[in-house]
């Protein structure tokens, strides 16, 4: 398989997606991430991602139930593909790996929490 | 913050939606405008209204990326699905429709098809002009040297070289690789055991002549097969019909006074796209040719070395003059060559690409007559022109009956049809027209070959047709102009709107009227130019023939051959002339019209102080020549044999007389030069001047001609008068056998006359022809047009006719538009055919003027076939019960 890299943004609203019980679409994934990460985010730009989440396989997309406050717009619902879900797992594996690889002390030293895990 | 008059209170800045609206692409904007939304009421009920406005704005400004504005290419939804389901649709709804407007689609496909054949003809005949000579190996360097010079003012320019040229080229210039020479010495009686059979395609050529041109020997060595004198090259053709199946190697045949030669080597036939066509070739030593640079001749084919350019051979061609010539000039003229030069005379050689000779040589004595580079242009205008009346007549009728298909449009478009989709549905239906006009054509060509043959003078057969690379051609032609022609009204098709369609009104009636307007004028322009052309080139042909060439060619009947008499020939004439219906018997070599001898000589004159030198014509004749000729003398006396100095006479014509500058040309004396030996030179008085005839043809002015007295039985002239013209031949038939074996031959003078004026009539034919075409694919045009136009006006015909119009004042109101646009195609065709027509006239010394009423005729004849066309369908429309068409929706 194709090494897709996945930047910052991505792999939070990926990991949002992957969070969310049911199918998700802007405004949730752009609320949580307001309140797990505490900076503010623009409609836009968490558009953008979820589409190119989308194009490269690892969300998928249906449309949704309308509102009024939405005026009758309907939503464009995603939800996390069997990839989306392996380059997640791909990924926390890598940086599990790599937190392994820091030596033990050196953090401690630093006056930081030693083990994340 | 001031709230803006149209935005609701609650809701986003209004602006700020029109704005995202316009700038997202719609396949997002429902979804991020939804969000947005949602978000901003949330907003609103944490921070309040101005706060949430604010964002909403900032939201708005941060969708303005490229992202967002990124429309959906509508073509990648379709790419996936298997396009043949919505072509075999498209084909279904094509053949549905052609079928059901049977009169449009045969107009369509007809008017096409005549188009195209007319077109393929055309082609096959330029493509075969243009093909001449090409198939030799190295044709790009073969060249023909020719030799020019300049006498006494008067330009001379000779497809052929001084006989020694070749041979001091090769050995001079390093850049040729090989010299090769022919020479024609006429026809010959070919004898073989009992058969005497005149064969007119005989020439002599070098031994390498087969590997300068590319004809393959089939039989013998190519190499030593002309090496030898009397040894002969026969084609498989000639070879078939004097020996069959035999083995021609090694048989022999007599060539009249030459001798006989063996068959050394057959040939293939001669290609038809080659500036000679010989039937034997025999080798070069088997005739004489003269070592003299100025009396010699032979036509002189050179090969370069490849990568050597041709100006080196030029230049060493023009030290020949001064090396070779000038020394034989104080020999023949008596004068030094500085002095020659002095009176402008000059001497050259000058090479002409071998590809070049059929379209672009016209010099004296070619091999055979050469076409002509200005007839291939004229044909492939003429091409060009009838298919692109073809196409705007496709175009035009496609348009035109678009107007019926609005509501499938409109219905398409309201299923989800897009525009492309539209654009290719039509342009399929177009091609698939194309394609049968392309088929009906090949038909055509296929049925019209055999008389196109005779018109354009080639021997086409059907595998010229269909061998690859022109079927190719055509069928790629076709679609480029189904594309092409199929466009415009797929467009405009395809741009309707549905909702305006579906409501019932039609949007292509003003749009591209002009249009169609300008189309219908232009395929009259080019149809009233064709006829101008064809009227003039007509009347030029008429003039031609009946102008008074100042002899009487009806009831001159001429024997050919007849110097195979011999001695017997005397009696033979006084035999004839004991028939009661023949007036006169003449020896008659030399003819204005058809097969002549010639004979060319310098003239010297002296007229009192002044002397002069004219190359001139001569003419050999007998005491009967003139009366039997009906040819007028305009002083003095004919030759006549109570004279024993008759042999020192001389007949001047009035032209000779004029540039000799003859004040009382009788008793004058003048000349020959000969070849330059004192042997060759005589003097002569002249005793009388014939009248001015027409000894060549119309295309020159009359020149000086010489009438020496002479017997040259190359043929006899008989003047008969009868009207059992059959009875006649067979009585000279009768006497003919009586003396001799040879094959007996005959034509009528006026006969050979009209042939001068062949390829004139061909071009004129073929001009009636076309033009005739022009005229139909037009009318055509014109006819579908008016169904159309009249059909969208049945309403306002109805109307008229309910208010009190009558039936003639409908049908001048429809013919009008009509007459209108032929005056405008008259008056932009009358300029351009006639400086064309002007042009082409110039070629003969002898013209008409430009008849004015041509364009006048042209116009009128354009008018009626148009009022023909149109006017039955005006009448029509004008007769309808008004109750009928106003009750049509």
């Amino acid at each position: 398989m194709k090494k897709t890299i996945l930047g910052e943004l991505e792999e939070l609203v990926l990991l949002v997606v992957a969070s969310c019980d049911e199918d998700v679409y802007g405004v949730p994934v752009m609320e949580q991430l307001q309140l797990h990460t505490g900076r503010d985010f623009t409609i836009s730009a968490v558009h953008t991602t979820l589409y190119r989440l989308e194009e490269k396989g690892f969300l998928s997309s249906s449309v949704g139930g309308a509102t009024a406050e939405r005026g009758g717009r309907r939503k464009r619902l995603f939800t996390l593909t069997a990839a989306g879900g392996e380059v997640l797992l791909e990924i926390q594996q890598t940086r599990t790996r790599l937190w392994q690889s820091i030596p033990q002390t050196k953090l401690q030293l630093m006056g930081l929490s030693s083990n994340p895990f | 913050m001031k709230k803006s008059t149209n935005s609701l209170p609650n809701q986003p800045p209004r602006w700020a939606d029109q704005l995202l609206e316009w700038f997202v692409a719609p396949h997002l904007l429902e979804y991020i405008q939804g969000d947005l939304h949602e978000n901003f009421h949330k907003r609103v009920a944490k921070v309040g209204i101005a706060r949430a406005r604010r964002e909403y704005l900032w939201a708005v400004f941060h969708c303005l990326t490229p992202f967002f504005t990124k429309r959906q290419t509508v073509k990648s939804s379709y790419s996936n699905q298997p396009s043949t389901v919505m072509l075999s649709n498209y084909l279904t709804i094509a053949f549905r429709n052609l079928w059901r407007q049977k009169a449009f689609t045969a107009i369509n496909i007809v008017g096409l098809s005549v188009g195209l054949a007319s077109c393929l003809l055309i082609v096959l005949y330029v493509l075969h002009e243009l093909s001449y000579d090409s198939y030799h190996a190295h044709a790009d360097r073969i060249y023909r040297m020719t030799m020019h010079a300049r006498m006494d003012n008067k330009d001379i320019n000779l497809a052929y070289s001084s006989g020694p040229a070749g041979q001091a080229l090769l050995r001079d210039s390093p850049g040729v690789e090989a010299i090769t020479r022919l020479r024609k010495e006429g026809a010959f009686l070919v004898k073989h055991g009992q058969d005497i059979i005149k064969e007119e395609k005989i020439a002599f050529v070098d031994s390498n002549f087969f590997s300068v041109f590319t004809i393959p020997i089939v039989k013998g060595n190519p190499k030593t097969a002309l090496v030898e004198p009397n040894t002969l090259i026969l084609t498989k053709t000639i070879a078939h019909k004097y020996f069959g199946t035999q083995d021609p190697i090694g048989q022999s045949l007599s060539l009249g006074n030459l001798g006989l030669f063996r068959v050394t080597g057959v040939c293939e036939d001669v290609p038809s796209n080659t500036h000679f066509h010989y039937d034997m070739f025999g080798s070069f030593e088997s005739v004489k040719t003269g070592n003299k640079w100025l009396s010699s001749g032979a036509y002189t084919y050179v090969r370069l070395r490849e990568g050597h350019s041709l100006a080196q051979v030029e230049t060493i061609s023009r030290g020949f003059v001064s090396k070779y010539i000038a020394p034989e000039i104080k020999e023949f003229f008596g004068m030094e060559f500085t002095e020659f030069q002095k009176k402008g005379n000059r001497f050259g050689f000058q090479f002409q690409p071998i590809t070049d000779i059929h379209l672009h040589s016209d010099l004296d004595d070619e091999l055979e007559a050469n076409s002509d580079a200005k007839y291939v242009y004229i044909f492939s205008v003429i091409a060009f022109f009838i298919l692109l009346l073809a196409c705007i007549n496709f175009t035009n009728l496609s348009t035109a009956g678009s107007a019926s298909r609005s509501k499938e449009v409109g219905i398409r478009k309201v299923l989800g049809s897009v525009r492309t989709q539209l654009v290719s549905q039509f342009l399929t239906e177009s091609v698939l027209l194309t394609f049968f006009a392309l088929l009906l054509a090949l038909v055509l060509v296929f049925l019209l070959l055999p008389s196109f043959n005779v018109l354009s003078g080639k021997q086409f057969t059907v595998s010229d047709l269909v061998n690859g690379r022109l079927l190719m051609g055509a069928v790629v032609c076709s679609l480029v102009i189904g594309l092409l022609a199929g466009s415009y009204p797929a467009f405009v098709l395809a741009s309707f709107k549905p909702i305006t369609v579906l409501k019932g009104k039609l949007q292509i009636g003003g749009r591209g009227g002009w249009l169609r307007n300008a189309l219908v004028t232009t395929q009259f322009v080019v149809s009233i130019g064709m006829i101008v052309a064809t009227i003039v080139a007509n009347r030029q042909i008429q003039f031609m023939q009946n102008k008074k060439v100042g002899f009487d060619r009806e009831q001159v009947l001429v024997l050919h051959d007849t110097h195979v008499l011999g001695t017997k020939a005397e009696a033979f004439k006084v035999e004839l002339a004991k028939l009661s219906s023949v007036v006169k018997v003449a020896s008659a070599g030399f003819l204005p019209a058809g097969h002549t001898s010639q004979s060319v000589d310098g003239i010297q004159f002296r007229d009192g102080t002044r002397t002069g030198t004219h190359r001139t014509k001569g003419y050999y004749i007998d005491e009967d020549y003139l009366p039997t000729l009906g040819i007028d003398l305009a002083q003095g006396r004919n030759f006549s044999k109570a004279f024993s100095t008759e042999n020192s006479s001389v007949l001047l014509n009035e032209a000779a007389v004029r540039t000799y500058g003859f004040k009382n040309p009788i008793g004058q004396q003048i000349s020959t030069v000969g070849d330059g030996s004192e042997g060759s030179k005589h003097t002569y008085t002249v005793v009388g001047v014939v009248k001015d005839f027409h000894f060549e043809s119309m295309h020159q002015h009359i020149a000086p001609l010489v009438i020496f007295y002479g017997k040259d039985n190359d043929q006899l002239a008989l003047r008969i008068q009868t009207n059992d013209i059959p009875t006649l031949l067979q009585k000279i038939e009768q006497q003919w056998k009586a003396t001799t074996d040879n094959p007996f031959a005959y034509s009528f003078l006026n006969e050979r006359f009209s042939k001068m004026y062949q390829s004139e009539q061909h071009i004129s034919q073929l001009f009636a022809v076309f033009a005739g075409l022009a005229v139909l694919i037009a009318c055509l045009g014109l006819f579908g047009l008016a169904a159309f136009t009249t059909h969208q006006r049945t309403k306002e015909i109805g109307v008229r006719k309910v208010l009190g119009s009558s039936v003639t004042g409908i049908v001048t109101l429809l013919l009008t538009d009509y007459l209108k646009l032929i005056l405008i195609a008259t008056l932009i065709a009358s300029p351009i055919a006639g400086y064309t027509m002007s042009q082409w006239l110039r070629d003969f010394a002898y013209r008409i003027d430009l008849p004015w009423w041509a364009f006048a005729l042209a116009g009128v004849l354009a008018t009626i076939v148009a009022v023909l066309t149109v006017s039955y369908l005006a009448i029509k429309a004008a007769l309808v019960n008004p109750v009928k068409s106003l009750k049509a929706e």
